[in-house]
Parts: C-alpha cells; structure tokens; sequence
C-alpha cells in the first residue's frame, strides 16, 4: 500500500474489526495528509477521550475543528469531527423538508427518534451522509471516514441500503395504505394482499405503531427523492477510483478473519481496496538465547538468586518469540488475502497514541512503511 | 511492588453472580467477551450446573472456541459436558416470535413471504435486537416439569455500543407500542432484563486505555438507568514476572551479545507493559467500585477447549458459586 498514492483520492474509508485501531489509523492517516500539505478533515465516530480532546474534540458536536498541528507546518490542515448521528439525521431533515412543519412533524414522529437514535444502522447510514456532506464542504481536499463498531465489520456496507429502503417505504406505502390505489382497479388487484397482510401485523404490533409508522412515511413523502439522490452520489464516489478503502487488523484470530471477509466482499462489490494495515505487530529478532551469556551479563545485579530472574528472563524471550511468529504469520494471511500486496504493519506501541504528537509519530511510521513510490519495494 | 493495586472490596448490590439466571457479557470489540463468555460457562458447567450460552449477530465465535461446526440457528448445541451453545438468528427469531403471536400457519407464511414485511423487519428500529432479546428471555424462562431448563444463560453480547442497544431495546419499544402483543410481550422482557437479582450484567475490558476507558463508560451510563451491574472482568491481565526493583536493575547491565541484550531489553519492555497494565486495573478498580474478576494473559495463539479449562480453574478460585 501507497500511502502517498492514498493522499490523491478524495476519501479513504477506514474500515476493520472492533479494537483493532482503526480511530486512531484514520486520525494517523489524516496526519500523515496534512504533513503532505493536503486539506484532511478526519470523521471519527466514537474517538477515546484522550484521543478526542487531542483532536480538539472534547467538547459534543459534530462541526469540524481545526487540529493544532504543533511542530507540523506547511499548506496542509488537519481538520476533525465526530459524527453525531442524530444531528446529522435531523439536519438532513430540516434540508430536504418542503417546510419547517413537514420537518418538524417528522422530528416530532416516535418512528422517527427511535430510528435516528438507533445504534444499529442509524450510525452507519448517517456516516455515509456526513461523508457527503463534506464532500461538499470546499475546505477539504480529503475526507478520511473512520467507521462505526459494527456487530460485525460488514454491517456498514450494507446498513445504509436498508435504512434507506425503510424510508423510501416503497413497499410499506402499499402495505399501510392500501387505499392509496387512486381507484385504479389493476393496481388495487395486484395489492389485494397488502390488507391482509396489514391486519396480520396489526394483530401483532398494535394499531398505534403501524399508525406512526404511516405518519412516518407520509411526512417523508416528497422528501425521499432528495435522499434517494445522495444515496445514489455517494455510492457512486465509494465505487470510483476516488476513494480508497483501507481495512485494519491486528494479529489476532478474529480480527484477522475478518479483515480477509471484509476484504473479499469489498472486491466483490468492486470497492476499491487500496490495502491493509496491520496494527499492534509484535517482532523480536528469532534467536536462540544463550543462557550462559544471560548469566554472566545478570551477575552482577544482586538481588538474591540470579537463576530465578535468568529462567523468567528466558520464558519471557521465548513468549516474545512465540508472539513475533504468531504476528508474522497473520502478516502473510492478511498479504495474501490482498492477493500478495505488501501490507503496512505497525508495531506494538508502549502506548496507544492519545496526542497530536503520537499519531505524528504514527503518521511517520506509516509514511517510512509505505512502498517508494517506483513500487519495487518488497 | 510499587505498581500493584489494592483491590478495594467494593460489592455490587444484590446477589453475587452466581446466584443469578441470566448473564449479559458486554464490552469492547476486541476485549474476549466471548472467551469470558465461555469460560464463566465451564466454570459453571463444571460445578453440574446447565449452562446454555448465546451468541447473537452471526459471530460463529463459538464453534471455533469449541471446535466444533456450526449448528443450524437457534438449535441448542451441546459444546461440553452440561454445557451448550445457541447462535441467534433473525430471520429464524421473528419467524418463530410471529407463530407464536399469530398462531395460524398460513397467515405467518404470508406475512413472512410478503416484501413489505421484509423492509419493515429489514429495518424497523430495534425489531432485530428485540426479536433477539425475546429468544434469550425464552431460554431465561423455560420450564421443564415446573423447573428451569437452564441454570445460566450467557448472552455473548455485541460490541458495548450495540450491546447496550441490545439491554434497552425492551424498554424502548414498551415506550414506542402504545398497546398490543408487541408491547406486553417486550414489557414482560424488560421486567426480566432489569431484574436487579435475576439478571447481571458482566462488563469485560483488558487492561489497555480504550477498553478501560469505554467499560468504565458503560457501567456509568448501565448503574444510572438502573440496569443490574453484577461484575466486571479484567480480562488478559499480564503476569507480574519482573519487580521494579528488577527492571531497575537490569536497565544498567550491558549485554556482551546482541540476543542477550534483545533478551534484556524484552524483559524491561515486559516489565513496563505489566505496570501499565496493573496501573489500568487500579484505575478500573477505583472507577468502578468494584474488584474485578481477573482473567490471566494466556499469550497469542487461538483459544482452546483445553486452555479455557484453565482459564475457568482461575475464575471458580474467584467467583463463590
């Protein structure tokens, strides 16, 4: 993976399994931009604290802040926001409302606030919204998308279709108003089902959900072509060649396996992956400890019986082996999933970077593992 | 040693967690929620208790824990000796949740067969998660002969974030049905899920500053909506192998050969990562009231049956019943 190459698209899309690091990536990969003189505003979801107010995020609110870059100068900014899913939901509203009563009737629906409130879904619909938005937003030249902590790392994929075929309703309308059939005989043949199907469901949920629910759609009428539009834009821009997806893992069983998932259904759906980073890569030269040579160095400390330390100083070296291996091992999985393509690692840090100057550090390490730019490098 | 904490011997209020039926394990992507999971499991199993364990979302962690294949959805499997597994599914759950409401099979087929109930269950808020939460009520409150089939349900929850989602999706959809069986039936769900004694609630995190930070979160926004925190798990705690003292030392030495020296350096690095590690224990402790139940690093490699047999030795030492 290219990281250079990575700065000329307009999105990179973070995406990979739960504690794998993909905040703290997506805010490295963003430093890194910046450091290249690109206009970089980064869209966290849920960054941790110290994370946040390192990014000027302390407080709630989803407008972008510029990051105080420190040492870092040059024409490139970093700029960062974390996505609201609820403000960003009802902002769409208020834009796409014909007027303020159809948008307030609609912020006012239950449907509707348990739907923009909803972690399921909501999230990852109004991560794709937001990501949008700032397309559209003349001040940057690149938009880095963290994604939500999916159930599983699929989930963001697919999670704005189905929200937005909720909305849209196509199907529901019949089902909730049947007598929508403007009197055309064929149509209300076709739809004689829909009734039935109505009081079913009505025995089960009870007459006031389906009820708010027919609020819902009705108060979305007009309005959904608006979101069926930016819908439509926006998978177009994640389809081109002017984004980058970019999965995360660490070297873990579970992570790992579903870094390659993610990998092949991305192809499949013709996403361009650009690559993979491997974060928290533990690597100790493999070597065969010299237990007399560790003796003679420790001699001289005294702290009562010195075969006690040498034999833990031992185990320890054999556990950091061990772990190397194991990590090297899910290197070459992750490299052959992405079809042989050299992968950027990161080794284990004492620390997760929590401050501008860690994920600088981290940007550097990113930059010094991408490939030179003549792609020889193996 | 400087770094070690002192537990504070803070109990959570109600029962201890064995005297509960139905256990919610939450935490962070990444932290072991499902080796926890399985390891309160054997714990439990092997004191002749049933245990069934849940998992929701299609995780299939289970069968590569137990090495075994996949079972169909929504079968109980057993894993190991009184112990056994469930993986709940949607689909599978709301078609079983309706024939249970509906009774009459040719109306639950049309309504199942019909696509406008498909983008209705595809995504009406909360449907999924609680069409979930009912299969494990179901489990919680099953009866064989006037008694329960399962002694312990484990629910293997989703990321906290979804997690969470997943303990209110009761109590919101009581709130957004006004009345009918959806409403009473989610009503009777929320009763047991908030159960300040027959429910607890595990909250898993390891010993890094993102899973401490995001558990300690939880619990907070959990105790203040009164939902029944029963413990918390520290899960993968690095072995205190080098005293400060030690680590000081060994800082001084000069190695005459390059694997020594390596070998040195890995020791101090240990030593720094047990600190930190014993440093985000404290800082759980005392954030949280509560002296968690402490699940050893058992290194890389993927979890076996045979390792997580350890890891439930380690945890009956802690856990009473």
């Amino acid at each position: 993976m290219n990281l250079t190459e990575l700065m000329t698209r307009r999105v990179v899309v973070c995406c990979g399994a739960g504690g794998v690091g993909k905040t703290t990536m997506s805010a490295a990969i963003g430093c890194a931009a910046a450091h290249q003189g690109i206009r970089v505003a980064v869209v966290t979801i849920d960054p941790a604290r110290r994370l946040a107010a390192a990014l000027g995020l302390s407080d709630l609110g989803d407008t972008p802040r510029q990051v105080d870059l420190g040492e870092m100068t040059g024409p490139g900014a970093l700029w960062a926001l974390q996505l609201d899913a609820k403000a960003t939901f009802d902002r769409l509203i208020h834009r796409h409302a014909p007027d303020r009563a159809a948008a307030e009737r609609i912020l006012a629906n239950r449907i509707y606030q348990h739907l923009s409130r909803a972690v399921a879904g909501s999230q990852e619909y109004m991560a794709v919204e937001r990501l949008n938005e700032l397309t559209e937003d003349p001040r940057f030249d690149l938009i880095v998308l963290d994604t939500p902590p999916a159930q599983n790392a699929l989930d963001f994929l697919d999670a704005p279709q189905r929200m937005a075929d909720f909305i849209e309703g196509k199907a529901l309308r019949m089902l909730l108003s049947p007598s929508a059939a403007h009197g055309h005989l064929g149509w209300r043949m076709l739809h004689a089902g829909s009734s039935t199907v109505f009081s079913i469901l009505e025995r089960v949920t009870g007459a006031q959900l389906l009820r708010d629910l027919g609020d819902f759609l009705s108060a979305f009428d007009g309005m959904y072509a608006g979101f069926a539009t930016r819908a439509a834009a926006v998978r177009t821009l994640l389809h081109s060649e002017r984004s980058a997806f970019v999965v995360v893992a660490c070297p873990d069983d579970a992570p790992v396996r579903e870094a390659v998932a993610l990998i092949d259904r991305l192809r499949t759906d013709q996403f361009p992956v650009a690559g993979a980073i491997m974060n928290r890569v533990h690597s100790t030269p493999s070597a065969h400890l010299d237990l007399g040579a560790l003796r003679t160095a420790v001699m001289p400390i005294s702290l009562g019986a010195p075969d006690d330390l040498i034999a833990r100083i031992n185990d320890q070296w054999i556990e950091d082996q061990v772990r190397a291996d194991r990590d090297h091992d899910a290197c070459v999985r992750l490299a052959h999933a992405l079809g042989g393509h050299e992968i950027l690692t990161v080794q284990e840090l004492d620390d997760a970077p929590v401050d501008v100057h860690g994920l600088i550090g981290l940007a550097n390490v990113l930059g010094a593992a991408t490939d030179p730019p003549d792609g020889t490098h193996r | 040693m400087a770094s070690s904490p002192t537990p504070t011997h803070a109990t959570p209020t109600g029962p201890g967690l064995g005297d509960r039926r139905l256990i919610f394990v939450l935490g962070k992507g990444g932290v072991g929620k499902s080796v926890v999971s399985s390891t309160l499991a054997m714990m439990w199993a092997s004191r002749g208790q049933r245990v069934i364990i849940a998992e929701v979302a299609n995780q299939h962690r289970l069968s590569e824990v137990f090495a075994t294949h996949d079972a169909p959805p929504n079968v109980a499997t057993e894993l190991a000796p009184n112990l056994w597994g469930i993986s709940i599914d949607v689909d599978r759950s709301t078609q079983e949740y309706l024939a249970s409401q509906i009774k009459i099979r040719p109306l639950v087929d049309l309504l199942v067969r019909s696509r406008a109930f498909h983008t209705f269950a595809a995504a009406a808020p909360g449907l999924a998660e609680l069409v979930t939460l009912g299969k494990i009520w179901e489990l919680a409150v099953a009866l064989e002969g006037g008694h329960p089939i399962w002694d312990k349900v484990i629910v293997d929850c989703p990321a906290t974030g979804h997690g969470i989602a997943l303990l209110r999706t009761a109590g919101n959809v009581t709130e957004l049905a006004a009345q009918g069986p959806v409403r009473d039936q989610a009503h009777r769900i929320e009763e047991v899920v908030m159960h300040p004694s027959a429910t607890g609630i595990v909250v898993v995190a390891r010993p890094e500053e993102l899973p401490v930070s995001e558990a300690i979160d939880a619990i907070t926004e959990l105790r203040r909506d009164n939902f029944p925190v029963a413990a918390t798990v520290m899960n993968a705690l690095v072995k205190m192998r080098f005293s400060d003292e030690e680590a000081r030392a060994l800082a001084d030495i000069v190695a005459a050969d390059r694997v020594t020296d390596a070998a040195l350096h890995g020791a101090r690095a240990a030593h720094r990562r047990q600190v930190r590690a014993h440093g985000h224990l404290a800082h759980f402790t005392a954030a949280t009231h509560l002296t968690p139940l402490i699940l050893p690093d058992i290194g890389p490699g993927p979890i076996t049956p045979a390792r997580l047999g350890v890891l439930a030795t380690q945890c009956a030492a802690q856990v009473n019943r």
